[in-house]
């Protein structure tokens, strides 16, 4: 939670504020507009101005608002203490008046903005724009008061003390000038103005010091009267509100010399009427100004009087000191610090909350008993007998630690860690093991149970030399070379196979190039011949065929043939391996002109289009004349 | 530890405490004496907009100075500054028929006054506007595919649409009067009373450009409109309640973005 404000922006003045934003306006917006411009162009001129001028005003009023707190969310003490400051209800008024003005703002800024969008010339924008700007202007004119009230506020509030409520506090009320002040000057550094007449200090004060290593703050609070709360001024109502919101410890000062003007009685009044705000504080009744007048020598029945405050309440203790001689104050303050620490625990302990929270969290579990046997927690025997450990006996055990100051100490023993080893033979522990041996990492190479598997080789070995395992025979010359053609042949067949892969492996490979497909491809005859061949085919009736299509596709002109077909299709030589393709599946006559017939019904339509077909090529101009030559005017390159 | 910050009203304790700067007085003194120097030198120097504002503050202070002045010398003459009448004192005969108005004098003057009224009947505060020409009032809209067509027309000044009003189809709907220039009310000043009110527009009166531009509700300057002026407790001779009441438009409603009007009474 905040507790101090110093940082609020300031709050100019209600004429300040509209030379600020319309500047900003005149300094950040385009300035220069024709009539000639497109109309467009002018309302978005002009809608920007007005757009910015009241953006300038919002954001202005958003820092104003976010800067002050909200007096409902901070703590009670600050709450109370800005009501009686700076009173509650006009300073909500005059935030509220802020927030209002910037929705009017807002409100006028949209309204013009619609209205330039119809705007139908310079002239009828610009006084559009003019309208809008004077009524926020009027707007802003209006808000001079609360502008002015917020300035102060903010300057008050920015000199308020930082007062933590819920830290440790010590709180010294009393009458006027009983010396409240000078004790704060006593205990801590805070620079208070003392001074011998009623009513110096008009606001808390705060000063600070630190007792126990602990850092505490204590609050100089203005005098009060005795009088009902509703008669009490701003001042008085600043240290009421102070004893009644702090947890703290509350000095009641009081000045039995009664030179400050009020009488003993009347302290001990006030004391008394005060009393319900001390609920839940310890409380010190600090008797000031001994150097004049001790307690001792006052007469009987006002010494009653003062025991009679602290009656009915023994946490409530009476001190003596004087802040003109600097007597006895250190110890008050440190009692009254005692006091409060004594409390805070007491009020941690009281809450239930914090107690149950760990509570919450802890389970012990007791099992049931089964039966009525008796299950002790098992010791073993070896612990049981071990005596207990004690550095002054001369038997004791011996621990690393001994072993330690034995030879030499900490810094120069050095623990041996080979004491613990575990192995087989305890003559081992100190051997010394190389790590590296032949250059070589001896750990890579060690086999725990090498000695077992070269017994096992041994045995192994034995036992095949006594079955004649390693016996040489020599029976095999007979059937040697019937192997040998075997493996020739083997040999060829693999390294056929091999080839063959290859070259499939060649064919498959893309090298940068795209694959035919298999039907696109084109053989000759010869090499259809010459692979059959090698697989060890016939090729004799192959070639036959391939003869005797070639005697017969050839043309054989006569007479009859030149009359008829004189607009038909020209028999050019074909070569013999393309076929003929527009004569291809017409077995005669009846089906020629019917699939004419049928071009010629599929072409018509096409052609009464005039469509560009694939068959239309054209290759355009690569530099045409029209976009290249000729002067440049505004123009682009490619459009003239 | 650190120095306390300073708390509460430090820069007057600290006067308290201290004093001021031992010239403070004198300096004070010399800042008040060259003023009237620094202005000087403003007012010759202060350019643009900075001048101009320099100028009307200067402007506003000499005319408060000089109100002062004159009230602070009409304070020093002695003795009343109109003679008492009715002091029961004799007056001298050059004087005595100052105060009396000739009968026949009075007579023609009412009879003047009279022809006044009868005259005011028909007058109004802006007897005289503006001719509007139809370019002005009318945009043409394009409309069509091919936007070819030009029979649509958007009435570009502010425009009065009664309650209960519903647009034409959109197909059909020749003169548009945009959403955006409607005005439900208007700022009516009583010229008796002083006042100004932000009353409702009941209906157009009549427009004095053309009774076409009534009949559609234009607002343009000198359009006389209807307003509801039940909220000022107007009462008629006869002690009835008036409810509407005519006013004539004072400003160009679509240069303000407002109306303003003068009640006719």
């Amino acid at each position: 939670m905040q507790l101090t404000w110093k940082d609020i922006p300031t709050v100019p003045e209600s004429n300040d504020l509209l030379d600020i934003v319309l500047n900003r306006t005149q300094r950040k917006t385009p300035t220069v507009i024709r009539a000639g411009f497109k109309i467009t162009r002018i309302r978005a001129f002009y809608m920007r101005k007005v757009k910015f001028t009241a953006e300038g005003f919002e954001e202005k009023f958003q820092d104003l608002i976010g800067g002050f707190p909200n007096i409902n969310d901070v703590h009670p003490f600050h709450r109370d203490l800005m009501d009686t400051l700076y009173e509650k209800n006009h300073y909500k008024v005059s935030l509220a008046a802020v927030s209002r003005a910037k929705t009017l703002i807002e409100q006028v800024s949209r309204d013009y903005v619609r209205l330039l969008k119809f705007g139908q010339s310079l002239f009828q924008c610009k006084q559009l724009k003019r309208a809008a700007l004077g009524r926020m202007a009027t707007i802003v004119k209006k808000l001079k008061d609360p502008l002015a009230y917020l300035e102060q506020v903010r300057q008050h509030l920015g000199r308020l003390p930082s007062i933590d409520p819920n830290t440790r506090t010590l709180l010294i009320c009393g009458y006027p000038n009983v010396g409240k002040s000078s004790f704060l000057k006593c205990i801590t550094k805070a620079d208070v103005e003392v001074q011998p007449y009623a009513f110096t200090t008009k606001s808390l004060y705060v000063g600070h010091f630190d007792y126990k290593y602990l850092r505490f703050q204590a609050i100089d609070t203005p005098g009060i009267l005795d009088r009902p709360t509703e008669e009490m001024n701003n001042i008085e109502m600043q240290s009421i509100y102070a004893i009644a919101h702090l947890r703290s410890t509350v000095l009641y000062f009081m000045d039995i010399s009664e030179q400050c003007g009020f009488s003993i009685e009347d302290q001990v009044k006030l004391f008394h009427s005060i009393k319900p705000l001390f609920a839940n504080k310890s409380v010190l009744i600090v008797i000031n100004k001994t150097d004049i007048l001790k307690p001792e020598d006052l007469s009987q029945e006002r010494q009653d009087l003062i025991q009679e405050m602290i009656q009915g309440n023994s946490s409530i203790e009476i001190m003596t000191t004087s802040c003109h001689e600097e007597d006895n104050v250190m110890t008050v303050r440190n009692k009254a610090c005692e006091k409060l620490l004594a409390s805070r625990i007491e009020q941690k302990l009281k809450g239930t909350a914090r107690v149950n929270n760990v509570l919450n969290k802890i389970h012990v579990s007791r099992p049931t008993p089964r039966d009525d046997i008796k299950r002790e927690a098992y010791i073993p025997n070896a612990a049981k007998a071990l005596t207990k450990y004690d550095v002054n006996d001369p038997n004791r055990r011996k621990l690393a630690r001994d072993i330690e100051e034995e030879n030499g100490g900490a810094g120069v023993y050095n623990v041996n860690l080979k004491d613990a080893y575990l192995l087989e033979d305890e003559d081992w522990k100190q051997d010394k093991m190389p790590e590296i041996l032949d250059g070589r990492n001896v750990y890579d190479f060690l086999d725990p149970d090498i000695a077992a598997k070269l017994q096992a080789l041994e045995e192994e070995e034995e036992k095949l030399e006594a079955e004649g395992f390693y016996d040489s025979d020599e029976d095999f010359d007979s059937e040697n070379e019937e192997v040998q053609e075997i493996q020739e042949k083997a040999k060829w067949i693999r390294d056929k196979q091999q080839m063959m892969i290859n070259s499939a492996r060649n064919r498959k490979a893309l090298k940068n190039g795209g694959t035919m497909p298999r039907s696109k491809l084109t053989k000759s005859f010869n090499e259809l011949e010459e692979h059959l061949d090698s697989l060890g085919h016939d090729t004799s009736t192959l070639v036959n065929k391939k003869n005797a299509k070639l005697s017969a596709n050839r043309y054989k002109e006569s007479g009859a043939d030149v009359v008829y077909n004189e607009t038909g299709p020209s028999y050019k030589k074909q070569p013999a391996y393309k076929t003929d393709r527009l004569n291809d599946g017409v077995s005669d006559g009846s089906l020629r002109s019917k699939t004419d017939r049928l071009a010629k019904l599929q072409r018509r339509e096409r052609n009464r289009e005039a469509r560009q077909g694939e068959g239309d090529r054209h290759a355009t101009a690569s530099l045409p004349k029209h976009l290249f030559s000729g002067k440049r005017g505004v123009g682009k390159t490619d459009r003239r | 530890m650190k120095p306390l910050q300073p708390q509460n009203e430090y820069i007057e304790q600290h006067i308290k405490q201290h004093g001021r700067r031992l010239d403070h007085e004198e300096r004070k003194r010399k800042r008040i004496a060259r003023e009237g120097h620094k202005i000087a030198k403003d007012a010759q120097t202060l350019k643009g907009w900075r001048g101009k504002q320099f100028a009307q503050k200067r402007y506003k202070e000499k005319v408060a100075m000089k109100k002062k002045i004159k009230a602070h010398q009409e304070s020093k003459v002695k003795g009343p500054t109109e003679p008492l009448e009715n002091n029961d004192e004799a007056l001298p005969t050059y004087l005595l028929d100052r105060q009396q108005t000739n009968t026949a004098k009075a007579i023609s003057s009412s009879i003047k006054q009279k022809r006044l009224e009868k005259a005011d009947k028909f007058s109004v505060p802006l007897p005289k506007v503006r001719g509007i020409s139809e370019e002005e009032m009318f945009k043409v809209i394009k409309t069509g595919s091919k936007k070819s067509k030009a029979w649509k027309r958007m009435i570009t000044k502010h425009t009065f649409v009664g309650e209960g009003f519903t647009r034409r189809p959109v197909k059909m709907e020749r003169i548009i009067r945009p959403t955006a220039l409607r005005q439900k009310k208007a700022n009516v000043t009583h010229p008796e009373l002083g006042v100004t009110v932000f009353l409702p527009i009941l209906s157009v009166k009549k427009n004095p450009q053309s009774p076409m531009y009534t009949q559609m509700g234009v607002l343009t300057k000198g359009t006389i409109i209807e307003v509801n002026v039940s909220e000022l407790g107007m009462v008629t001779a006869g002690g009835k309640v008036v409810w509407g009441k005519y006013a004539q438009i004072t400003n160009e409603p679509d240069r303000d973005g407002c109306v303003n009007a003068v009640l006719l009474v």
